[in-house]
């Protein structure tokens, strides 16, 4: 155990707040190099904290010393450990990428407030999953949606505003149906901290409880992204600068899905069962269109959006198939660390096609293997990973579901999954093809900067290789308090 | 297709309002009564006010996060904005100048009324800062202030000074076990810092969200 002022889990949220602050100090396009440092440290931080907890096991950190219910507690455990080290891992190697993405030219403009809404978000995501308040989760929400917001319109093109307003929108509402939500718990019960709220809910179930269950899990998977709030996703995913689209596509989403995952299993873990063939029915819906709309997508980022659309059904095919072995969990928890990782590298690789081709359509990448071959090896590696091939993450976390769904004896979710690995080869293979084809005579080529084509190979890589040491991150998540 | 639409809007809205008041009808008495705990804990907090301790020291992390917030609202929307040139203020009443010229003292000083009263009863920085707000929002209203474009050095120390002064304090404080942890003996002074560097910032954020805007409008 490390001393109180060096508690890693405090200075996680405490170092982003601060250089997200010092970034906004040092004025337009500034704050690159700091948030690589910072995030750097905050790498260790997540490294250091997930060596104490394997050592000490789950604790809390209760802010101000009160305790809940009367204070906020942070609660450290295997899940809110396995989501800190990816946000981390992706925010450095994307932090890398960004640095040298808005140093083109034509995208200099696009960094004027990047890097501290950059920070605010990853503060967000970072006090997200470690609070264990439900009104405290709610304001970590709203920063994050905000920063996620300002993201999509640093941009400032009319397609990037209107798609930032959408997302607005849809945000604030989901936010408001969340407050609303939580606002009921607190009447029934009179008090918002998830632990002491367990045994309460258990020990009776007011009508206005129901509610807000509803309100809260929709608001939730609105934000998510889940068929069929899915709508605004590919115009604000599909339209930001690259290292954005990647921040939002790889960590944002799974916010929101770490905190219906919180909830299922915390306080409305009986409530859950009554809808989870529905959130199973959804998320297969989810499946089969994303990856429909992914093989039809004209433009290359589109394509990536949409396959997050998809992917993101995966996560939610683990409802109906949750069960005390763990096995479904563990899928899910897996399937959000594989395609955070594979698709930080989706995205990344696309920014490095776009900006090598200098269009954003499918059509155009005829010829880019020759030119930009590390880049297209990183598209294929993550390509990996969201087909679920092994020996990738997302083969491991799609054989796990499969072995619930079995295990279960819930045969019909282990045809959407084989369905949905089809799909997606499908999609992935249309632009491997189309790269490979030959360049037209009057294509141009633009070099790119090396280092965003290794940041792209780097977490692509990450995410084949992590299925080789998924032992240790399912040990990780069995620690609970 | 829009009136489908729309009436399924409608029907959702009221099935939900009437399943809220049903609900709210039959609510049972709360296991926890957070206010008598609250009560209880009020010697320790270092303010006598409820309302403050609660904002700034049992859930002074909810408090911190929300000045993040806020900074973040001010940020977005200049990343909306882009960068525009400063211009210049608009001629305006000399009815409206001079009254306002007369206000303005008293808008500090009333500023400064609601931050000291916010220890022991209704008060505190937010509305402190809201005053400080109008206070510059008048001004541009009478034509002496002009509209704000992109934030110069000066004022991004001011937007964000409240926000990194509370920040440094909750991390200073880990030392004493855990962020926010205030020892009873230094926690009203540490408060009534805390509670200083927000009236001023979030003062300017708030008037950064209308001056910025005009200054676009402009």
């Amino acid at each position: 155990m490390t001393e109180a002022w060096l508690d890693p889990a405090a200075w996680l949220i405490v170092l982003p707040l601060l250089w997200a602050g010092l970034a906004f100090l040092a004025g337009p396009g500034r704050g690159a190099r700091l948030a690589i440092v910072a995030l750097a440290l905050q790498l260790a931080l997540a490294l250091k904290l997930a060596a104490d907890l394997t050592a000490t096991g789950a604790r809390v950190h209760a802010v101000g010393g009160w305790g809940a219910p009367l204070g906020i507690d942070l609660m450290i455990d295997g899940l809110s450990t396995v989501l800190l080290l990816l946000t981390q891992v992706v925010a450095v190697a994307l932090a890398v990428y960004a640095q040298g993405y808005f140093a083109d030219a034509h995208h200099r403009r696009e960094a004027t407030w990047f890097w501290p809404l950059a920070g605010f978000l990853l503060a967000a995501m970072n006090a997200l999953f470690l609070s264990a308040d439900l009104f405290n989760l709610y304001v970590t929400l709203e920063l994050l949606g905000l920063a996620a917001v300002g993201l999509v319109a640093v941009g400032g093109g009319t397609a990037q505003l209107a798609a930032a307003m959408r997302y607005l929108l849809v945000s604030l509402t989901a936010s408001g149906a969340y407050l609303l939500g939580v606002a009921l718990v607190y009447g029934a019960y009179g008090t918002v901290s998830i632990a002491t709220l367990g045994p309460l809910v258990a020990a009776q179930l007011p009508l206005a409880v129901w509610l807000a269950a509803g309100l809260m899990l929709v608001g939730l998977m609105a934000k998510t992204a889940l068929f069929p709030f899915h709508f605004w996703l590919p115009p604000a995913h599909g339209s930001a600068p690259a290292p954005v689209s990647a921040l939002l596509s790889a960590l944002v989403v799974k916010a929101s899905f770490y905190l219906v995952l919180r909830l299922w299993l915390g306080p409305f873990a009986s409530l859950g069962s009554t809808a989870a063939g529905l959130a199973g029915a959804l998320g297969a819906a989810a499946i089969l269109w994303g990856s429909w709309q992914a093989l039809r997508a004209q433009r290359l980022k589109q394509l990536v959006a949409w396959s997050t659309v998809a992917q993101l059904g995966y996560l939610f095919l683990i409802f109906p198939l949750l069960t005390a072995d763990g096995l479904a969990l563990q899928a899910g928890v897996l399937q959000t660390v594989a395609h955070g990782l594979a698709k930080a590298a989706l995205f990344a690789a696309a920014g490095v096609l776009m900006l090598a081709t200098g269009r954003d359509t499918v059509e155009g990448l005829a010829g880019v293997a020759g030119r930009v071959p590390l880049t297209l090896f990183a598209f294929g590696l993550a390509g990996i990973t969201i087909m679920g091939l092994p020996p990738s993450a997302g083969f491991l976390a799609k054989w796990l579901l499969i072995d619930a769904a079995l295990e279960s004896g819930q045969w019909g979710w282990i045809l959407v999954i084989i369905a949905g690995g089809l799909l997606a080869a499908g999609y992935i293979f249309r632009v491997l093809r189309q790269a490979f084809l030959l360049a037209p005579e009057e294509s141009r080529f633009h070099p790119v900067p090396r280092r965003l084509e290794w940041m792209a190979f780097v977490l692509a890589a990450a995410s084949v290789l992590l299925g080789l040491r998924g032992a240790e991150l399912v040990a990780l998540l069995g620690i609970t308090p | 297709m829009n009136r489908l639409a729309r009436g399924v809007t409608v029907g959702v809205g009221v099935a939900l309002a009437v399943a809220l008041v049903v609900a709210l009808l039959e609510l049972p008495a709360a296991a926890i009564h957070l206010p008598g705990t609250v009560a209880q804990h009020l010697a320790q907090s270092g303010v006598e006010h409820p309302v403050t301790a609660v904002l700034l020291n049992f859930r002074g992390w909810d408090t911190l996060l929300e000045v993040a917030v806020l900074l973040l609202a001010l940020l977005t929307l200049l990343t909306l904005s882009g960068g525009q040139a400063a211009v210049a203020a608009v001629e305006a009443d000399p009815l409206l100048q001079g009254l306002a010229r007369k206000a303005l003292p008293l808008i500090i000083l009333m500023a400064g009324y609601l931050l000291w009263a916010g220890a022991h009863r209704p008060g505190g920085a937010f509305q402190a800062g809201a005053v400080l707000a109008a206070g510059a929002v008048l001004l541009q209203l009478a034509g002496l202030l002009p509209a704000w474009a992109a934030p110069g050095r000066l004022l991004r120390l001011g937007l964000t000074l409240g926000f990194l002064v509370f920040l440094a304090v909750a991390a200073a404080l880990l030392g004493q076990g855990a962020l926010l942890q205030y020892p009873p003996a230094s926690a009203g002074g540490l408060i009534l810092l805390i509670e200083a560097g927000l009236t001023l910032s979030l003062g300017l954020i708030l008037a950064g969200l209308f001056l910025f805007v005009t200054g676009r409008r402009a």
